[in-house]
């Protein structure tokens, strides 16, 4: 992370709601995420973190605000747009391909990278080997790298717990994504296991030009992991700042680590 | 049941199970992707079979806007074949948008999809009735040029005698099924579809435009319905608008039999279907379907997953 992209903003929200009936999920929520830095997300069970992630990915529509993404809005786009725009994540309770091994489901995330038509796979042309061939190459490297080489013919549900979610990951960087939506990545994890991911992640946002949104429960690892820390309660922003900011930051207390 | 007799009705089972199988792959890669049962797709089975007639010049009948008309020219048949089953895709993909696309985009109910379908189905068939009337057509000539219509396969004083046109239609279908096997997996875009079809939101998530991948798979499905059509009126003959209909009834008994939504199980159930009414004795051929059918319910009682016994969606 050079100071320099430290300063540009590649995710900004301002004044963003979605309501569900009379629930107000995410309560006129304005933040900006810095390109390169590792921004968390903490708060209770309910306090709306997913559902800010599902309003990024486009999954939800925010009901009232803005979200820019590189200069770019993400209103009233699709998810598969805002995907291809370079924004990829990973879900709570992680959601493979089961039935797909691991390879196949990183490869599926390659997708659009493919440039050859329809036509030209159906009939197999050189064009669209090569292509399958780099997707394969890429995806190996992909599972390589979080650690699942032995298991890239397995099928995916068959995968250990902790291994899902490796996998979940590679899926994502698969994308190329400018920016990670990591929802719980370390959940279900051992401690050694939550240690190791992290390192990962850091090490990730080190190498590659990418941008890290982080939900996650276990606050020692989001107070040591994240450059800046957002905390939401009942939809609301209560607080954002740095870790040591947030970790003394008396409404943060009250609503969220005081409970702990 | 002597030598002969044996090996023709296996093989008749084969070419007209070939045929069932195919044309239920279409139904099933639809139903894998939407969840949904797309009975115009026995419609465009049966413009296929129209198309391709009309494509070899032959000439329409007495009835209908045609009537007495054809081409101005005349493509050889499996070339007319293949351009019917073009324009049976496209058809395919028009009819996708045009009804199916408008009710999910509302997200409407399943059965209120499949009662639009039917709709759909009857429409088309009630205009080419409206084209061409309802008569019986035969496709002229030997449509496969050169070829021997028959290939005698024990000695020459003890014959037996297949039909070509059989052993062409089971190759065709064979054709179909391995080349859509390869396509789905082993393709990019074939991987694609099994992941939307697994879960259509993630795939989403991960830049998929699932629109794109449904459009081709009713073009898929329209083209090798079409090629069904042709087939089943090469072997027998196309007798009238709704020759689709019933076959449509038995295309669904089919991927039900073979568990929704799983490919292999589709090509099987098409292929037992087929085998069962062949071997139904001359004396009862009245009733082959009622005979069909009555094996499919109690194999269903068996084994009420679907042949392979494989849960909704699975790797094909």
């Amino acid at each position: 992370m050079a100071q320099a992209a430290r300063s540009e903003i590649i995710l900004e929200a301002r004044g963003l709601s979605r309501n569900f009936g009379g629930l107000l999920a995410v309560n006129n929520v304005s933040f900006a995420v810095r390109a390169g830095e590792i921004f968390g997300l903490i708060g209770p069970n309910g306090a709306g973190k997913t559902t800010l992630f599902n309003l990024i990915t486009g999954l939800n529509q925010p009901s009232a605000g803005t979200l820019i993404f590189a200069g770019k809005t993400l209103l009233h786009q699709r998810p598969h747009q805002i995907a291809r725009c370079g924004i990829a994540r990973t879900f709570q309770n992680i959601r493979l391909f089961g039935g797909l091994s691991a390879l196949e489901n990183v490869m599926i995330a390659r997708h659009i990278h493919i440039r050859t038509g329809a036509l030209a796979g159906m009939l197999s042309l050189p064009s669209a080997r090569r292509e399958e061939r780099e997707a394969r190459e890429r995806a190996l490297n992909l599972l390589a790298m979080v650690g699942l080489t032995e298991r890239t013919d397995a099928q995916a549900r068959s995968l250990p717990y902790g291994d899902q979610r490796r996998l979940e990951i590679a899926r994502a960087l698969a994308l190329e994504p400018r920016l990670l939506l990591l929802d719980e990545p370390t959940a279900g994890m051992t401690p050694s296991e939550k240690h190791g991911l992290s390192e990962f992640i850091r090490d990730l946002c080190d190498r590659l030009p990418l941008t890290v949104m982080l939900i996650e429960h276990h606050v020692p690892l989001v107070m040591g992991l994240c450059d800046r820390v957002a905390v939401l309660d009942f939809g609301q922003l209560i607080a954002l700042g740095d870790p040591a900011q947030v970790r003394s930051d008396p409404a943060v207390i009250e609503a969220y680590l005081g409970d702990e | 049941m002597s030598a002969t007799t044996l090996l023709q009705n296996t093989l008749n089972g084969l070419a007209i199970g070939g045929i069932y199988a195919i044309f239920a792959l279409g139904y099933t890669l639809v139903f894998s992707i939407l969840r949904i049962i797309n009975f115009a797709h026995s419609a465009v089975f049966t413009l296929g079979a129209y198309l391709t007639y009309t494509l070899t010049g032959a000439p329409w009948g007495f009835n209908g806007l045609l009537a007495g008309m054809a081409l101005p020219f005349g493509l050889p048949f499996p070339a007319a074949m293949l351009v019917s089953a073009i324009i049976s895709g496209l058809v395919s993909v028009v009819i996708e948008r045009l009804t199916l696309r408008p009710l999910r985009l509302r997200g409407a109910d399943p059965l209120l999809t499949l009662v639009a379908s039917l709709g759909v189905a009857i429409t088309l068939v009630n205009i080419i009735q409206y084209m061409v009337g309802a008569e019986n057509f035969s496709y002229p000539g030997r449509p496969f040029g050169a070829i021997p219509p028959a290939i005698n396969f024990g000695s020459a004083d003890r014959p037996v005698p297949v039909r070509t046109v059989q052993i062409i239609i089971f190759v065709v279908s064979i054709v179909i099924v391995v080349a859509l096997t390869l396509f789905i997996n082993r393709s990019m875009i074939g991987r694609a579809l099994r992941a939307v079809a697994e879960d259509a939101t993630t795939a989403s998530l991960l830049g998929i435009s699932t629109d794109r991948l449904i459009m081709l798979t009713f073009f898929i499905s329209g083209f090798i319905a079409a090629i069904a059509g042709t087939l089943v009126g090469v072997s027998v003959s196309i007798s009238g608008p709704y020759f689709g209909i019933a076959f449509g009834l038995k295309g669904l008994a089919v991927i039900i039999l073979g568990g929704l939504g799983d490919i292999p199980g589709a090509v099987l159930g098409g292929l037992i279907l087929g085998l069962i009414e062949a071997f139904v004795p001359p004396a009862y051929i009245q009733y082959k379907e009622a005979v069909a059918f009555a094996l499919l319910f109690v194999m269903l009682l068996a084994r009420p997953e679907g042949l392979l016994g494989r849960a909704v969606v699975q790797k094909v």
